[in-house]
């Protein structure tokens, strides 16, 4: 199986395409053709990086965790809610409407004044990666509940299931696809939360961007970047790890 | 048909004369401020309001920046030709790459207003004191001046956050200290109730040349004359500012409305003695040696750069 895996990577074109694009981008930066101040060339920024390891490996924990912390409030209580309007259509009409400001809300905005109200530190950055990531759980939760088949729904009626019954045995079976959909937008989206929450109330991959900026190390800041896509991989890698195995586990992998 | 589309080419051309014959020959540039109009950037909008820059024969277009605009990577990459910048900015650009060849025009800061602002009843009497005393540091991470006061007095004592503008965290944190201008952030501060204190960096010892005119070497060398007549407009606008900046102060005011005009017009007042002397907009090759060498003992940039390089030589 490990072996087969390993073929798999090496083989994939993902991992071809990569290879491609470095080199490429490598040959412009050996030719002198890039201002290496304004795009550095790939070893440049892997320089910047074995130039103080420790540094940008202790802010990509800080970031990660932080991310992982939004991203787990928003799984909890985006799925909460979205159980919670699926049983009352009263509330769901009351307020879905309302939680669409979470999808709009530029989190650059107000991230300022989440620092105000959560003062400086990670309470501000998990806040604001919860705020970004919470409406695509809840909005493809919700989608995803909605989407039952007739014909089962009427059996379930027929044999008089409680709502409760509904949402466990029928709709949320239904709904993974969809759920896990979103999750895989949420999963980026919490990174980025993360990285406009740390611009404000410091530390984490934010952090090294910010002082990047300042000192014109543009290096660093691509640095940062791909260690932030390298984190986005990894929570779609999980989310995806965790589906494959929910999928074969019955009533759930229905689909 | 055909006489009708030659009528209809005829007038074509018509315009098309007329559009070249009303053609003025003022040379178009842009200016980029890497922050919004405030009293800093008077004289230059002085030179636009009383028509300087049209009295050279340019038509100079001002654009405003905001926070993290990077006006000195804007010049590097020749996407702008004239910017606002500061002395240090030009320096770690140039260390970066030698292909960005920054050339400051006009300083108009002779000391840097760069300062930390706290409130007076913590009655600190040195910015050592200040430094030294526990409470929080609002500060743009990566300032060079934060790595000068660390070198100076060793690491803060306070805990050390971002910087996200305005000055609102004087007045609700408490043991609050954060970086500004001398001349705008103090004032703000007294207006939502808050007695400042500033300290100057430059008092310090970091004394970098501050809202510097900056052109990229090759616009030098590609049209010297618009340099030269862009230079002549700014000094006369900021002369005329000093002396009676009221309407220029009217016309930012208008255009920034997070400040008002009575802070505009203490603003432009508590600046002019960090501007004026010695020289309105010169510079010294040896202050900008000095910052050079600063910056190197730093680590801020990795080898020794003469200051006469950085500078426009008339």
């Amino acid at each position: 199986m490990p072996k087969s895996l390993f073929k798999k990577f090496i083989t994939s074109p993902a991992l071809g395409f990569l290879i491609f694009i470095l080199v490429f981008w490598q040959i412009l930066g050996f030719l002198n053709v890039l201002n290496e101040s304004l795009i550095p060339a790939p070893l440049d920024v892997l320089a910047s990086v074995q130039q103080e390891p420790l540094d940008f490996f202790k802010s990509f924990q800080e970031s990660f965790l932080n991310s992982l912390a939004g991203f787990t409030l928003s799984l909890v209580f985006g799925t909460a809610v979205a159980f919670l309007f699926s049983l009352s259509s009263f509330l769901k009409r009351a307020l879905l409407p309302w939680a669409v400001f979470f999808q709009t809300v530029p989190i650059i905005a107000i991230a300022p004044l989440l620092v105000i109200y959560f003062d400086y530190g990670s309470t501000t950055v998990i806040a604001a990666s919860f705020i970004v990531s919470l409406f695509p759980i809840l909005a493809n939760t919700l989608a995803g509940l909605a989407r039952i088949p007739v014909a089962q729904e009427q059996l379930f009626d027929l044999y008089q299931a409680s709502p409760w019954q509904k949402l466990l045995k029928l709709k949320l079976p239904h709904s993974l696809p969809t759920v896990f959909a979103g999750l895989r937008v949420a999963a980026g989206l919490s990174i980025v939360g993360t990285v406009a929450g740390e611009f404000v109330a410091g530390g984490g991959l934010g952090s090294i961007i910010d002082t990047g900026r300042t000192q014109q190390r543009v290096d660093r800041v691509f640095a940062a970047l791909i260690l932030l896509a390298f984190m986005g991989w990894i929570f779609i890698a999980f989310v995806n790890l965790a589906g494959f195995f929910l999928n074969k586990k019955r009533p759930y992998g229905i689909q | 048909m055909i006489k009708i589309m030659f009528q209809f080419i005829r007038s074509l051309l018509f315009v098309f004369v007329l559009s070249i014959g009303s053609l003025s020959f003022a040379e178009k540039i842009q200016l980029a401020l890497n922050w919004k109009a405030e009293p800093e950037f008077g004289g230059f909008y002085t030179a636009l309001i009383e028509g300087y820059y049209r009295e050279q024969g340019l038509e100079v277009e001002i654009l405003e920046g905001g926070s993290g605009t990077p006006t000195i990577q804007m010049l590097a990459s020749k996407k702008i030709s004239y910017a606002i910048v500061s002395a240090d900015e030009i320096i770690l650009n140039r260390d970066r790459s030698d292909k960005n060849k920054i050339k400051a025009l006009f300083s108009v800061f002779q000391k840097s207003p760069y300062a930390l602002i706290t409130a007076e009843q913590r009655g600190f009497k040195t910015l050592e004191e200040l430094w030294k005393a526990p409470g929080v540091l609002a500060v743009q991470s990566g300032l060079p001046y934060f790595q000068f006061l660390t070198a100076k007095y060793g690491k803060p004592s306070a805990k050390v956050v971002p910087y996200t503008g305005g000055v609102t965290g004087l007045k609700n944190t408490p043991h609050f200290t954060q970086q500004g201008f001398m001349s705008i952030e103090p004032v703000a501060a007294e207006k939502i109730g808050v007695k400042p204190q500033s300290f100057l960096i430059a008092d310090a010892g970091f004394d970098p040349y501050l809202v510097v005119l900056a052109t990229h070497e090759d616009s030098l060398q590609k049209n010297p004359e618009v340099t030269e007549k862009l230079i002549k407009a700014v000094r006369k606008g900021w002369e005329s500012y000093l002396k009676n900046p009221k309407k220029t102060n009217q016309h930012m005011a208008g255009i920034n409305k997070s400040m008002d005009l009575a802070t505009f017009e203490k603003g432009s007042s508590l600046q002019k003695d960090l501007i004026a002397s010695p020289t309105l907009g010169e510079m010294s090759v040896e202050k900008w040696d000095r910052l050079s060498s600063q910056l190197l003992e730093l680590k801020l940039i990795k080898k020794t750069l003469p200051g006469s390089q950085f500078l426009h030589a008339k």
